[in-house]
């Protein structure tokens, strides 16, 4: 599958597919297809602008977190649709906001200083609800059918895989390749890095913030430790590496795995999945550090060259 | 009528801490220009460079290209103006193709500069014209340090230059292999009236194929001009006798 | 004005942990650029392991710190082996290996916490020790508080003394300015390095059991001194111990007076807000070259 109109072609066709869930599952499976989609989007998303520029965002639940709070303050006055909108749009300006800033940090400083800020709109959040709200946490009431959030989910994961096919083949997308490979010497070929590295990153933040403000009513009654969980910040970047960042289809797969394993563990064994997470995580890093997609690429390297 | 400038550097420093590494240099290229430059080592050749690209900014000085003041821009504002250089090590996208490095010049400064020129108008022809067909897609972490050497011409060809910097690209490259090089300078001076600056640390070498020679010494212009002239400069002399001394002197 | 004393010094004592904490972080990120992220992980061990043994067999808790110290030692020879030794010998630059001990400090971080959760549940756990209070200068002070405070000083002074003018402490030195030179001169990395993880474990295992007799314990209650101690580093210096030191105590001070005249539940907030003005301001630091 190599030209950009056959990826895309094959995105729509899978949508196809997947849009006859809600009739043909169960409440249980359909909502473990609800969580595959959510963290391939989540992975891809996050894929889009780590993948090829190397950065280490921990922004994801930062993101997520806003994007869910958009829709506790809103809905009633938003209809769904425009909620999830304007989530996405929230996620994007925050990154925008904080990129502007936080860019030119690198390795583990940049990653540290996105964690920090995931907690601090954590607890900021959490402060201004006690303090001018009086409240810990939100009910959500008269949230849409189970289908109605599937085939939003489903729409954001499209769009997520769409906007990474376009991403790839474009002079964006190169440019991203090139500021990870010798950000200075893109510099000196004519690459503005400061903004594009803002654009793309600001682009990707769009799909956890409405994937957030989509999820969030599947919650009845949501508090910011739930939806700025550094924890779905982890994941994502686990379940990214482990497929291989600068794939397309690594992201993908190793999201369904990865959420079908530990839906099963986590119902088993709560706090034992956490320890094997953790364990995983470990091996992965010092094994495998560029993700299942890099033992792939070996294979091929090594038949090529015959 | 002289040439158009389309480099000018009037009073550049650069200082590191309390070190001074360029100080007040002036330096002007003309279009068609082969310029040399020499000096010791550690003269600040190539801390120069960066300031003439936009990767350092000056403290002092201003920086003209084309007659506009790029003095604190960005390096790819001096990029999209038409200034395009090298590294003294070879710095090229290791993982991406040799193919895939020229275009990345093409694709971006070159871009802005659409109409500069034809003559090097896609990846192929420039890879052609520096002898690394062969290699198109070869990822260019793979190729040797002479060949990246080439391929960074070839990187900031794709760029489509004014001026192009290169700093050092004889290091490494056999005798028929420099001839080579100097060759496709020369064609890409004469063809698209491209201006070059050229550093080198084999200044026997360097003198017998550029017209204009500068020669910075502890980060200041000692001397500009004729290279037959240059070499019997006493100051110049003097300069390398500290560090080689013959080769200075055999050119002359 | 006893007030004002007792709000300063308890901004002290707390800058003392962080102090005795920043320290352990900043050897370990400052030699071998390993960005442990689950070092609070391991201060909530030290102060479980106090707990235990002190409840277990009632043995006096100042008593325990050196059996603390030397169990988190081992256990941070350990964990550097099987963690973070390959990520220093495979990686192929400073950034990777940063990146890489992050996330693996992470897997830690999950490890660990959730271990314990696994073995002692959820609840807060504590005991008390030394509660009477003391007078001075007008002010009233729990006991077990001064002695906490006394002994991270005393900790982090030998430190600093250990590192001046021992042999050992001008090797980590000479390693942390500059490794390639280190080598030449024929100080011994590859033992050091282990020593030194363990050493940085070995200190924050002390911080938690001092912590343990002033506080209530609970599994997750490490994470927040990560936090302050990243702070602590970026503030102070990496690579400078008495940076680390000075730092904690002024980010002690801040915090407590900052909680008194903004309100206690803005204290996450505080230090979060704080780390990024940091990192965005000087991420190499305030007191660095």
């Amino acid at each position: 599958m190599k030209t950009t109109r056959e990826q895309l072609l094959a995105t729509l066709a899978c949508g196809v597919v997947l849009a006859a869930a809600p009739w043909l599952l169960s409440d249980f499976l359909l909502a473990l297809a609800l969580s595959c989609l959510m963290y391939a989007a989540l992975a891809l998303s996050w894929a889009m602008f780590c993948g090829p520029t190397n950065y280490l965002s921990l922004a994801t639940s930062a993101f997520f977190g806003l994007g869910a709070y958009v829709t506790a303050w809103s809905l009633g006055t938003l209809p769904y649709g425009a909620a999830v909108l304007a989530g996405g749009l929230a996620g994007s300006a925050f990154a925008a906001l904080i990129g502007a800033g936080v860019l030119h940090l690198r390795g583990a400083y940049f990653a540290v200083i996105t964690f920090g800020l995931g907690e601090l709109a954590l607890h900021s959040i959490t402060y201004t609800e006690k303090t001018y709200f009086h409240t810990a946490g939100r009910i959500i009431g008269d949230p849409p059918e189970n289908a109605v959030i599937y085939w939003t989910v489903l729409a954001l994961a499209l769009a997520a895989a769409a906007t990474a096919i376009l991403v790839r083949s474009s002079r964006l997308g190169t440019a991203l390749r090139g500021i990870g490979s010798d950000e200075e010497r893109a510099q000196t070929l004519g690459v503005a890095t400061r903004r594009v590295k803002v654009l793309a990153f600001s682009a990707s933040a769009f799909f956890p913030g409405a994937l957030g403000a989509a999820m969030a009513v599947r919650w009845t009654y949501i508090e910011p430790l739930s939806v700025f969980n550094p924890f779905i910040g982890f994941q994502t970047v686990l379940i990214a590496m482990l497929g291989g960042a600068q794939t397309l289809l690594g992201p993908i797969v190793s999201a369904v795995f990865f959420t079908l394993v530990s839906e099963f563990l986590r119902l088993r064994f709560p706090y034992v999945f956490l320890i094997l997470l953790g364990l995983l995580l470990i091996v992965l890093i010092l094994y495998l550090p560029g993700g299942l997609a890099s033992l792939l690429q070996r294979r091929f390297w090594r038949a090529g060259a015959r | 009528m002289p040439a158009e400038v389309l480099l000018a550097a009037r009073a550049i420093t650069v200082r590191f801490g309390g070190l001074v590494a360029v100080d007040r240099v002036d330096l002007e290229v003309r279009h068609g220009e082969l310029v040399g430059l020499i000096g010791p080592n550690g003269a600040g050749k190539t801390t120069f460079f960066h300031a003439l690209s936009g990767v350092l900014e000056p403290d002092e000085g201003r920086l003209l290209v084309g007659g506009e003041d790029l003095t604190g821009r960005a390096p790819h504002v001096f990029a999209s103006h038409g200034v395009a250089r090298t590294f003294q090590t070879p710095r090229v996208f290791r993982e991406m193709t040799a193919e895939q490095n020229v275009r990345f010049g093409l694709e971006f400064a070159g871009r802005t500069r659409a109409h500069a020129h034809h003559a090097f108008d896609d990846a192929g022809t420039i890879l052609g014209v520096l002898g690394l067909e062969a290699a198109a897609e070869v990822p260019a972490g793979a190729l040797t340090p002479a060949r990246q050497r080439l391929l960074e011409i070839g990187m900031a060809l794709g760029a489509r230059p004014r001026v192009l910097l290169l700093d050092e690209i004889a290091a490494g490259l056999t005798h028929a292999e420099i001839d080579g090089a100097a060759q496709l300078i020369r064609r890409v001076r004469d063809e698209l009236g491209v201006a070059v600056i050229w550093i080198e640390h084999a200044v026997r070498m360097l003198m017998s194929h550029v017209e204009r020679v500068a020669v910075l010494h502890q980060g200041r212009k000692i001397a500009d001009g004729d290279p037959r002239a240059v070499a019997r400069d006493p100051g110049v002399i003097e300069a390398y006798l500290g560090e080689e001394g013959e080769p200075v002197r055999e050119a002359a | 004005m006893g007030f004002w004393l007792e709000l300063a010094a308890s901004g002290l004592i707390t800058g003392g942990i962080y102090a005795v904490v920043a320290i352990g972080l900043n050897l370990q990120y400052g030699l071998m650029r390993i960005m442990n992220i689950s070092h609070g992980e391991f201060l909530m061990l030290g102060a479980y392991l106090t707990w235990l043994a002190h409840t277990t067999f009632g043995v006096n808790p100042f008593a325990l710190m050196p059996l603390v110290a030397l169990a988190l030692f081992a256990l941070g020879l350990v964990v550097y082996r099987l963690c973070f030794q390959r990520i220093a010998r495979t990686a192929p630059a400073v950034e990777v290996i940063e990146a890489r001990s992050l996330l693996v400090g992470f897997g830690l971080m999950f490890l660990v916490q959730n271990a314990v959760y696994l073995a002692w549940g959820a609840d807060l756990r504590g005991y008390s020790y030394l509660v009477e209070p003391v007078e001075i200068a007008g002010a009233r002070f729990q006991a077990n508080r001064l002695a906490v405070f006394g002994f991270a000083v005393a900790a982090s002074l030998a430190l600093l003394a250990l590192l001046r003018w021992t042999m050992l402490g001008k090797a980590v030195r000479a390693m942390m300015q500059s490794p390639a030179g280190a080598q030449l001169v024929g100080i011994d990395t590859r033992t050091l390095h282990p020593v030194v993880f363990g050493a940085g474990l070995a200190l924050a295992g002390v911080a938690g059991g001092l912590l343990s007799m002033v506080y209530e314990i609970s599994p997750s209650m490490g994470e927040p001194y990560t936090v302050t101690a990243l702070i602590v580093i970026t503030l102070g210096g990496l690579g400078s111990a008495l940076g680390s030191l000075l730092g904690g105590f002024i980010l002690g001070l801040v915090e407590a007076f900052g909680m008194h005249f903004t309100s206690p539940s803005l204290k996450m907030v505080l230090s979060y807000g704080v780390l990024v003005a940091v990192l965005l301001a000087r991420p190499k630091g305030l007191f660095s070259r």
